[in-house]
């Protein structure tokens, strides 16, 4: 039997690969990219939160002595135990936008995309979706393991997946415009320290909103984490100290308004194009 | 006509005594400027981070736990929370500065010169310990302003956080030694410096532990750390602060002479 001849490159294989209003591959590889990220270095990403995260339930725990209801019928471990999720699935979606964006401009790495046929809704899409995943996995891991030391309920699903995903989305988008923004390692830093940790401790993570001061109060309803926290909490606990619909409508709001205006700054290619 | 007095005389090199004092500040003031150069991450971000830790645990437990060794609970914390911050930093400090220079390749700049080992070590060590100071300063006077601070006895203070920065500083160059990548030296980062850090007393009297943790946490070096600067402020301790120091001195003649014997044998630093 003849061997098979091969098919000669003929023209069709030469041109260009057409595709329709959006480059799904293109889209698909930048997402990837960010998700293989993501696995190589799984036991810093995944691992660092986790142990942060039971060390802080830990000390909270050892610190109260065990005592006290932080709400009528929510033992300690019950509050904060989704606070924390909250705040490290946060952190890591910051963590992972910021720090995937600010490492491409600074290596060159951002040449490659952008002479890729990407649209910049494209690009932000798959910063922030790998960022939203990465930031997801955290989050399940974290939940999960606490379920084994803390009781909780999945009293209300949807507002569990919700409000994760919403607080996710909120800080892989602050993590593109830090990482848009920043043109040091230490402006990176600065804003990690100024922006995000603030908005991740003082929003009810650790402690209700009514045992703080009357004053105080009132920034932590301006805080998006808040009202974040909440939301999540209400769908471990079935308790929440805000309005869930308000907190869904502020979440909304916010990750809109910040992916528009993350999105306007990538087409215009603010400190991203000479 | 004669040739000049410059010619007559070759250039030799510099004659150094049994100490190298030139170098040994050269290398000292390197690792100074390296945590300067970046003070907002070095100092401005763990003085905030502190505070940040102090407001969350005041306003969650300040209620559930009014008393705790004779004061107040913010009283009780801002000297646990003061070390942290300071361990975590001297920690970082030689630590990365010693896997960057690894990485990036000149760390052949810091062993080619005419240091020994005991110079290397002290001049690395004493960058950290620096910054470990800075930082316990600047934290701790941030805190004054929340938290009513009182001072029982500053030797014991001074005491405890020259020791304890200086213990970190040491385990961070053996760590930044023996560590090849950046991953290597943030998993002990994680797993094992911010664990020892967050329990050993910082939040919480000893008694409240368990049986069998409360002897292991009797054996914890970064307990009696803690223990004893706390005390310098506050008058009350948990554990014996003689066993505290003795302990800690040991620690630290251990590791300097690991981190001494690492360097002058070369051990992951030289081919």
């Amino acid at each position: 039997m003849p061997p098979p001849v091969p098919r000669p490159l003929g023209p069709r294989s030469l041109g260009p690969r057409s595709f329709g209003a959006v480059n799904w591959r293109g889209f698909h590889t930048l997402y990837w990219r960010g998700m293989l990220r993501t696995f190589k270095y799984a036991w810093e990403f995944l691992g660092g939160p986790l142990v942060f995260s039971l060390l802080f339930l830990a000390v909270f725990v050892l610190a109260a002595g065990g005592q006290g209801e932080m709400a009528p019928g929510v033992s300690l471990m019950q509050f904060i135990a989704p606070g924390i999720v909250i705040f490290s699935l946060s952190h890591a979606a910051f963590e992972n936008a910021g720090f995937a964006l600010l490492d491409d401009k600074l290596e060159g790495m951002i040449g490659d995309l952008l002479a890729a046929p990407l649209s910049p809704g494209e690009i932000l899409g798959g910063y922030v979706l790998s960022a939203l995943c990465s930031a997801l996995m955290v989050g399940t891991l974290n939940l999960g393991v606490m379920a084994l030391f803390v009781d909780l309920r999945l009293h209300d699903l949807p507002a569990i997946a919700g409000f994760a995903a919403a607080a996710a989305l909120l800080f892989a988008l602050i993590g593109t415009l830090v990482g848009l923004w920043a043109e040091r390692w230490e402006h990176y830093a600065m804003a990690e320290t100024f922006l995000i940790m603030p908005l991740g401790f003082l929003s009810g993570t650790f402690f209700a909103r009514g045992a703080m001061p009357e004053s105080f109060q009132a920034v932590v309803t301006l805080n998006p984490v808040f009202h974040a926290v909440d939301g999540f909490r209400y769908g471990l606990t079935g308790f929440t100290e805000g309005n869930l619909a308000a907190a869904a409508a502020i979440l909304a709001g916010l990750n809109l308004g910040l992916w528009l205006l993350a999105w306007r700054l990538f087409s215009v290619g603010y400190k991203v194009k000479p | 006509m004669q040739p000049t007095s410059l010619s007559q005389r070759p250039p030799t090199p510099r004659l150094i005594g049994p100490v190298n004092w030139r170098g040994l500040w050269t290398l000292y003031m390197k690792e100074v400027r390296r945590f300067l150069n970046v003070f907002t991450q070095t100092l401005l971000a763990p003085m905030i981070t502190t505070l940040l830790f102090l407001a969350i645990f005041t306003l969650a437990l300040g209620r559930a736990v009014q008393q705790i060794g004779g004061v107040s609970f913010a009283q009780f914390l801002a000297p646990g929370l003061i070390m942290m911050a300071m361990v975590q930093n001297a920690f970082a400090n030689t630590s990365s500065s010693i896997v960057s220079a690894k990485v990036q390749g000149n760390i052949v700049d810091i062993l080619m010169p005419p240091l020994s080992p005991w110079e290397l070590t002290l001049g690395v060590v004493g960058g950290g310990v620096t910054r470990g100071l800075l930082v316990g300063l600047t934290v701790g006077v941030a805190m004054t302003f929340v938290v009513p601070v009182s001072i029982h006895d500053p030797l014991f203070i001074v005491f405890h956080a020259v020791n304890a920065s200086l213990m970190l500083a040491l385990l961070g160059l053996i760590g930044g030694i023996w560590a090849e990548k950046f991953d290597h030296i943030a998993a002990v980062t994680n797993f094992v410096i911010t664990p020892f850090s967050f329990l050993s007393g910082t939040f919480y009297s000893i008694e409240r532990l368990p049986e069998t943790w409360h002897a292991v946490a009797l054996m914890n070096p970064f307990f009696y750390m803690i223990d004893g600067f706390r005390y310098g402020f506050i008058g009350h301790a948990d554990g014996s602060l003689i066993v505290g120091m003795l302990l800690l001195l040991a620690v630290n003649i251990a590791l300097w002479t690991l981190a001494h014997r690492m360097i002058a044998t070369g051990y992951r630093l030289k081919a």
